[in-house]
């Protein structure tokens, strides 16, 4: 745990010194970069606020990712899991008319029925003919992208809009904010806590840790491997699609082109920084929304165009990564020259 | 008759990028790697393509950078997984998604534009007619007439069959992935080997970046390998990396890619038709399946 914490910080560290060099061989003084980076990320209750609200999506599709590489379903389908359980609620927030109390609860219901369709749909491929999940929702990703772009430019196309996009939903499912933060980041708490209790305390999510970490022994312990992956893909598909549904409710309200932006793979690359660590990916997912937020108040007042931050998350995921695995390889090979010595002595 | 003529032209235009890409990607499956970087690999080589075309004005250029910046991806993939020992599936990840927003930033940085970069400057790869066969008639118009890098393709399946299953190289190749350990206690070293599968990778993704930006196109957009990267993995997987096999797979999805396109004059919605090659892979690997169940 120490060692994660630290090869963790000496990585970002590292990292951040890498995008630093960047910046200088690009003519631009890093300090000053890096200081408006997180004075508009962290530093003032309102750049706060935004961080959190911005980290809802990239959490929780990361920790879609990181359950399901946790147990074991390399469910890469998140960006299309997104985008249908925010079609779901939306299309909820069309047609549903109901008090605030009910309304907003039920379109996040649906948002994760949309989103656990889509993963259940590669779930099934897998179980009834073998087809292998990770390519399948690879391309029910792009899929999920021309069919939303299809629904918004046609039947729920806005007839007053000037590119795609639909009506606003119900005034009703509108999340609006509670002392500057917005009503997004409870649902995600929420989200957050559930799942970890399902994963770390339930019998459901110890038999999804077991299955990933030893396929053969979860399933001579009396797990059914099948069962199991069926519902981690319908989990972590939920948890995708809540996301895309808390991105409507919370932000424009309806769904247009580009809603989905590049949330859910930002979310995968969480996952991987974190080693599939719930804790861990949540708090790298606020990590990577500070350096998001802050990067477009930083393009304001530097000349840094705010594409830094994307370049900055990769060299951050990379060199994280390679640290942590660097770390553990240099270890164990001392451990056996160690054992080596004390044999031979 | 045009039309046929049409669908074929597509086919064989769509089927290039993912023929050049899945032949990369076959020297790293039979090295026994987990490569699934060729969609970044293409991207940073149709960026290149695009800078050295418009800076340099000349095609060969173009494509020279291309490799050049494909080998660059390749050479982040060895240094960490290789070198570091790195998961080669974060890797591969890290670094498309390394690739995308790189591509975004220098974009940006360079051309002072966002989402698609296209201008006059950029020379395109010039097609090719072949003396005596554009003279037959319809074979002609079907053979002759592409982009210098849809021969290139050619001569690269039938170069990547040669190298793989008829030199010593190739035999080393698969000993790396049939059995890793054995090659090293030859006296042959793994690691290298793998070096130079990815290196390979490299340049053909480069080709198929440098096709996508100044050959099948003529401009850059943001994320413009759009899932190409994933299909050619999925044709290496469906065929176990034989070139010929990877050939016909490129083949049959630039078919649908060329029937897209043509049914978009049809009526039909340009995003279904958009997705049809992506349905063609989940189809293609139903059928894969299926046939493996018959034989077990």
């Amino acid at each position: 745990m120490t060692r994660k914490i630290l090869t963790g910080i000496a990585g970002i560290l590292v990292a951040l010194l890498i995008g630093a060099l960047i910046m200088l061989a690009e003519g631009y003084r890093p300090l000053a970069t890096y200081a408006a980076l997180f004075q508009f990320s962290l530093f003032g209750l309102s750049p706060l606020a935004t961080t959190l609200k911005n980290s809802v999506p990239l959490i929780l599709t990361g920790l879609s990712a990181s359950i399901a590489f946790a147990s074991g379903p390399v469910n890469l389908g998140q960006p299309g899991q997104l985008a249908m359980g925010a079609l779901a609620a939306t299309l909820g927030g069309l047609f549903l008319h109901l008090p605030a109390g009910l309304e907003i609860p039920l379109l996040a219901l649906l948002a994760m029925a949309g989103g656990a369709l889509w993963s259940g749909l590669a779930a099934l491929l897998r179980i009834a003919f073998a087809m292998s999940e990770f390519i399948v929702t690879l391309m029910l990703n792009m899929i999920a992208d021309f069919f939303t772009a299809w629904i918004i430019a046609f039947p729920l196309l806005d007839p007053k809009a000037f590119s795609p996009m639909t009506r606003q939903i119900d005034r009703a499912g509108w999340l609006g904010e509670m002392g500057g933060f917005s009503g997004s980041v409870l649902f995600m708490a929420a989200a957050v806590a559930m799942s970890w209790f399902v994963f770390r305390r339930w019998r459901a999510g110890y038999e999804w840790r077991i299955s990933g970490q030893n396929s053969l022994f979860a399933r001579l312990g009396g797990c059914n491997i099948d069962r199991n992956f069926v519902s981690v893909m319908l989990f972590t598909g939920a948890l995708a699609g809540l996301a895309g549904g808390l991105v409507v409710m919370g932000g424009p309200h309806r769904f247009l082109k580009g809603l989905g932006a590049n949330y859910a793979w930002d979310g995968v690359m969480i996952a991987i920084v974190a080693g599939s660590g719930l804790i861990a990916t949540l708090l790298y997912g606020l990590f990577f929304s500070a350096i998001q937020t802050g990067s477009l108040g930083m393009e304001l007042i530097t000349d840094v165009p705010s594409e830094i931050a994307q370049v900055l998350q990769a060299v951050l995921v990379l060199v994280i990564v390679a640290g942590r695995e660097f770390v553990r390889t240099a270890l164990d090979r001392a451990e056996a020259r160690r054992q080596a010595r004390e044999r031979a002595a | 008759m045009t039309v046929l003529i049409g669908i074929l032209n597509g086919m064989i235009s769509g089927a290039t990028p993912i023929l050049l890409a899945a032949l990369g990607g076959a020297f790293t499956y039979h090295a026994g790697m987990f490569n699934i970087a060729m969609e970044g690999m293409m991207l940073a080589g149709a960026f290149g393509g695009v800078m050295g075309s418009f800076f340099l004005h000349s095609w060969p250029a173009g494509i020279l950078c291309a490799i050049l910046a494909s080998l660059v991806m390749a050479l982040i993939f060895i240094l960490f997984s290789v070198v570091l020992r790195t998961d080669e599936f974060v890797t591969g990840i890290a670094l498309n998604l390394f690739a995308v927003g790189a591509t975004t930033y220098l974009l940006r940085q360079t051309f002072h534009v966002k989402g698609v970069f296209a201008g006059p400057g950029i020379v395109a790869i010039p097609k090719v007619a072949i003396p005596l066969v554009d003279r037959i008639p319809l074979v002609g118009q079907i053979l002759s007439g592409h982009n210098l890098l849809v021969y290139a393709a050619v001569l690269a399946t039938l170069a990547t069959s040669y190298l793989v299953f008829s030199t010593r190289f190739g035999l080393r190749l698969r000993a790396a992935g049939y059995n890793a350990a054995c090659l090293d206690s030859s006296g042959v070293s793994t690691t290298r080997i793998r070096i130079h599968a990815l290196l390979l990778c490299g340049v053909f993704c480069g080709l198929a970046g440098a096709f996508l930006s100044l050959g099948y196109v003529t401009l850059f957009a943001e994320n413009m390998s759009a899932g190409r990267g994933w299909i050619s993995l999925a044709a290496i997987i469906l065929v176990s990396g034989n070139p010929w096999g990877i050939a016909l797979i490129s083949l049959i999805f630039g078919l649908f890619d060329g029937l897209g396109l043509l049914l978009q004059g049809s009526g039909i919605a340009s995003q279904f038709t958009s997705m049809v090659p992506y349905i063609a892979t989940l189809a293609a690997l139903y059928v894969y399946s299926i046939r493996k169940k018959g034989r077990a």
